[in-house]
């Protein structure tokens, strides 16, 4: 399996405040890799970092063959990268249906988008019943779909989502993951960030850990599912931090 | 005209005139979060533009719009693409500025290539009028009708049915999720200022028609009912600034109606300050809430402001108290004089703008004030002249705190909308309340500056009394900033929900530092009204409030030091340079520009 996504070296400030040190990090094709860290450890920088939204001060990042320092946030999604922004930021006052041709932006291929349209309706029956309505009014698992559909509407080779199960119920956690999954098996390869450990790791395929803006734990997702220090820091136990 | 009907008319005419201008100011404010000021200078140049077709090239009417959409197009373009992007990631309030700049030097190029005189904009169409009911309409009247209703189908249609379009109002819903959609929001900046100054210029010319009058100052007040409109509608509302735009021309045409028509602007800005005060969200917006403003904080960029040694400070005083001992011509007294009274309303501003973080865009109605009142007290109620100058003072930090309190909870931009509308407003009551301040025809008369019996007539005397006052203001605003009043303002400044969250009334604070500033400018302006010996309601303009503006930021904004400097440099240096004085907006503008682009912390740093 080759990797797709390459982080190495990176450095992060905000103003004089520093996020990450030395970053580094692969997604392999075709799988479900998971970023997993606590309330400002660094994970939706790395996102915004991914997407050139805010640009490391060292390190480099690329996906396949592109050096995404040189690509602007249009050009790097046009490169085949999708996002599912953290809180989802739909377009409130667009309806659903706009919000998701707005995720095929990138594409000009009009019949091939009617057709990822009606696939995702498919794919998520809850949005059709909403197509006419404003993003803003549906509830929050619902918007969840629609952020996920819109993303798929560019047909990405990767996914970014940031906290895809923030403030959902158990039972809407359980169907977005399941989706996740789905998608995954599709080919897509997904990229999430989450604080929900236990639940990551049932479904990734790999993991790393970031603390304080370094990665301190990697591995396979089975593996650190059973790792004590993971254990103690997100399934509960003692509540010291691991490291 | 005579029949309501003609007044109904007229207002929605005027109002789609306005319309074509607000909608711009809307879909630049949707997607940028910014004001555009520089929207009227556009508007200006598009009248002129078209006049030069009518005039050297004969063009037809249709010809002659094309030209002007297309070529304010290009500006709008031009302005975004060399003015604005190379802001991103500035402090928000600096594309604000840079589009004053701009707009300065717009509408003072336009004043050097064809004059200050206005000119006729005769309208090409037939002059035919046909009655219906018990008004009149003309060609004119139904070709600005039909413009209004296409460019809005055409622009709906843009919004709705067209890749860019969506891309625009995706921009304006969420800039960051637009980029990552893959949506190139330069490319949506630049079409939104392509568009707005399309729409700007090509209501530029049919104003010029419709009045058959142009000048070169014509865009500033464009600028303003602009922006009442927008606010009416609410700010970045597309429909909202439609309706406003036609609230505002009725009202006003109504308001001539009843009152005549001085009171035609005294209108609008009555209505924006309402609208502020009650409905900051606009007219559709359900709340009473306090609008979604992005932008807080303000243009203090942190930084260390240069440290000036004491010793410098004391002989720089005393140079400046010992120039008059020169033989030196009284011309260059005079200049300096005045250098004095601006530095004076400059550290006003610099305490409001720089420490409190309000960026006061009507801050010349200050000097207003305190010159009728100084200039009224000795007149009327024969005050000597060393009374009635402090009582200005007083008069102007009561009067200035008043009007500006029912928006201390405004933030940011609302601040400057207000601050402007009030600026308007006083130097518009003034012209109307003829019984107190005498209206149109301005006061003259007014006595020289003397204590006691001395008078104090001659150049020196009052370069000394105005540097004497200048230094007292200064060392006593220093005093303020050194002590926990100082860093209450600074606190606000920075974050003003936490300091109300630790407690702070920000009101009262507010209201102190206005009531300081005040009367600083209440001084200044006092003293002002007795060397000149004649005022009137447009001794002070916005333009001075701009002036003012433009000094505080040359100085660093909060820095009592750079603004003194800040003012002395750009009264001071253009006189210095005699034939600059046609081209004085024009430098002030491009320093301000500059200023924003280059070094937004200003000569001596912000503190
Ligand atoms: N725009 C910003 N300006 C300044 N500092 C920021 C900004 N965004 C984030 N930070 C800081 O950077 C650090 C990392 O933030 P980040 O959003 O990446 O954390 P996170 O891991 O996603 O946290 P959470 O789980 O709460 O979403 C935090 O200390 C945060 O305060
Ligand atoms: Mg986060």
């Amino acid at each position: 399996m080759t990797a797709l996504l390459v982080l190495k070296g990176i450095d992060t400030f905000y103003g004089p405040v520093q996020v990450h040190f030395g970053l580094g990090m692969e997604v392999r094709q075709g799988q479900i890799v998971c970023l997993l860290g606590g309330n400002a450890s660094g994970k939706s920088t790395t996102m915004k970092i991914i997407l050139g939204l805010l640009r490391p001060r060292a390190g480099s990042i690329f996906f396949e063959a592109h050096d995404l320092a040189a690509l602007s946030t249009p050009q790097i999604i046009r490169a085949g990268i999708g996002s599912v922004p953290e809180a989802r930021r739909l377009f409130s006052a667009m309806t659903v249906r706009e919000n998701l041709l707005m995720g095929a932006f990138a594409r000009s291929d009009r019949a091939e988008i009617a057709r990822d349209l009606e696939r995702m309706l498919e794919l998520f029956p809850r949005v059709r019943q909403r197509l006419t309505s404003r993003a803003g009014t549906l509830s929050g698992g619902e918007q969840q779909m629609v952020a996920m559909a819109r993303a798929l509407m560019g047909r990405p080779k990767l996914i970014c989502m940031d906290e895809p199960t923030m403030g959902l119920s158990p039972l809407f956690v359980d169907r977005v993951l399941e989706l996740i999954q789905a998608v995954n098996k599709e080919g897509v390869t997904i990229f999430m960030v989450e604080q929900n450990a236990s639940l990551a790791l049932a479904i990734a395929h790999y993991a790393y850990v970031l603390q304080a803006g370094r990665i301190i734990l990697q591995g396979e997702a089975k593996d650190l599912a059973r790792d004590p220090r993971i254990r103690a820091a997100y399934l509960g136990g003692e509540t010291e931090p691991a490291a | 005209m005579g029949s309501w009907l003609d007044y109904t008319i007229n207002g929605l005419i005027i109002g789609n005139i306005y319309a074509l201008v607000a909608v711009g100011l809307a879909l630049i404010f949707g997607v940028s979060n910014l004001i555009n000021f520089a929207q009227g200078s556009v508007y200006a140049v598009g009248a002129y533009i078209g006049w030069t077709c009518f005039t050297y090239l004969h063009t037809p009417l249709a010809v002659t719009a094309l030209i002007v959409v297309v070529a304010c197009a290009g500006l709008g373009v031009a302005i975004e693409r060399i003015g604005l992007r190379p802001l991103a990631g500035a402090a928000r309030i600096a594309p604000l500025l840079a589009t004053i700049g701009i707009s300065l030097v717009l509408d003072q190029l336009l004043q050097i290539v064809f004059t200050p005189d206005p000119r006729a904009l005769t309208s090409p169409l037939p002059n035919w009028r046909i009655s219906v009911g018990g008004g009149t309409i003309g060609a004119l009247d139904l070709l600005i009708a039909a413009t209004g209703i296409v460019s809005a189908a055409v622009l709906y249609g843009f919004l709705r049915f067209t890749k860019l379009g969506w891309a625009v109002r995706a921009t304006a819903q969420d800039r960051d999720a637009a980029r990552q959609m893959g949506v190139n929001t330069d490319a949506v900046n630049m079409t939104v200022f392509a568009i707005a100054s399309a729409l700007g210029g090509l209501s530029g010319l049919l104003v010029g028609m419709y009045f058959n009058h142009i000048d070169p100052a014509m865009g500033f007040q464009a600028t303003l009912k602009g922006v009442v409109a927008q606010v009416i509608g609410g700010m970045g509302n597309v429909p909202g600034a439609i309706f406003g735009s036609l609230l505002l021309g009725l009202t006003e045409s109504y308001g001539v109606a009843i009152f005549g028509s001085s009171y035609r602007n005294l209108f609008s800005f009555a209505l924006l300050l309402l609208i502020l005060v009650l409905r900051p969200n606009g007219l559709f917006a359900s709340a009473r809430s306090t609008p979604p403003e992005p932008m807080t904080g303000s243009f203090v960029t942190p930084n260390r402001p240069v440290r000036v040694p004491r010793w410098a400070i004391v002989a720089a005083v005393v140079i400046a108290a010992a120039v008059p001992l020169i033989p030196a011509i009284p011309y260059v007294l005079q200049v300096l004089t005045n250098a004095w009274l601006f530095a004076m309303l400059a550290i006003s501003l610099t305490l409001v703008a720089g420490t409190l973080g309000q960026i006061s865009l009507g801050h010349a109605s200050l000097l207003l004030i305190g010159a009728y009142a100084s200039a009224l007290f000795a007149l009327d109620s024969h005050w000597p002249v060393w009374a009635s100058i402090p009582a200005a003072g007083i008069v102007t930090a009561l009067l200035g705190t008043a009007l500006i309190a029912p928006s201390f909870r405004l933030r940011s931009h609302y601040v400057s909308i207000a601050t402007l509308g009030i600026g308007e407003i006083v130097g518009l009551v003034i012209l109307n309340w003829e019984s107190l301040t005498r209206g149109p025809m301005g006061v003259t008369n007014i006595p020289p500056l003397q204590v006691g019996n001395i008078e104090l007539d001659n150049p020196r005397a009052a370069y000394w009394i105005t540097l004497g006052i200048l230094v007292l203001l200064a060392m006593m605003q220093t005093r303020l900033l050194r002590s926990h009043l100082g860093r209450i303002f600074r606190a606000i400044r920075d974050d003003d929900v936490a300091a109300r969250a630790h407690g702070i009334s920000l009101g009262r604070y507010k209201a102190i530092a206005f009531a300081f500033g005040g009367f600083a400018a209440g001084i200044s302006g006092g003293i002002a009204a007795h060397q000149y010996s004649y005022i009137n309601n447009e001794t002070f303009t916005s333009t001075v409030s701009i002036s003012a503006l433009t000094m505080v930021i040359l100085g660093g904004m909060g820095n009592v030091l750079g603004a003194i400097l800040g003012a002395v440099a750009l009264t001071a240096l253009p006189e210095m340079f005699r034939g600059t004085a046609e081209y004085r907006m024009l430098i002030y503008g491009v320093a301000l520009l500059l200023l924003v682009r280059f070094r937004p912390q200003g000569i001596l740093g912000t503190t």
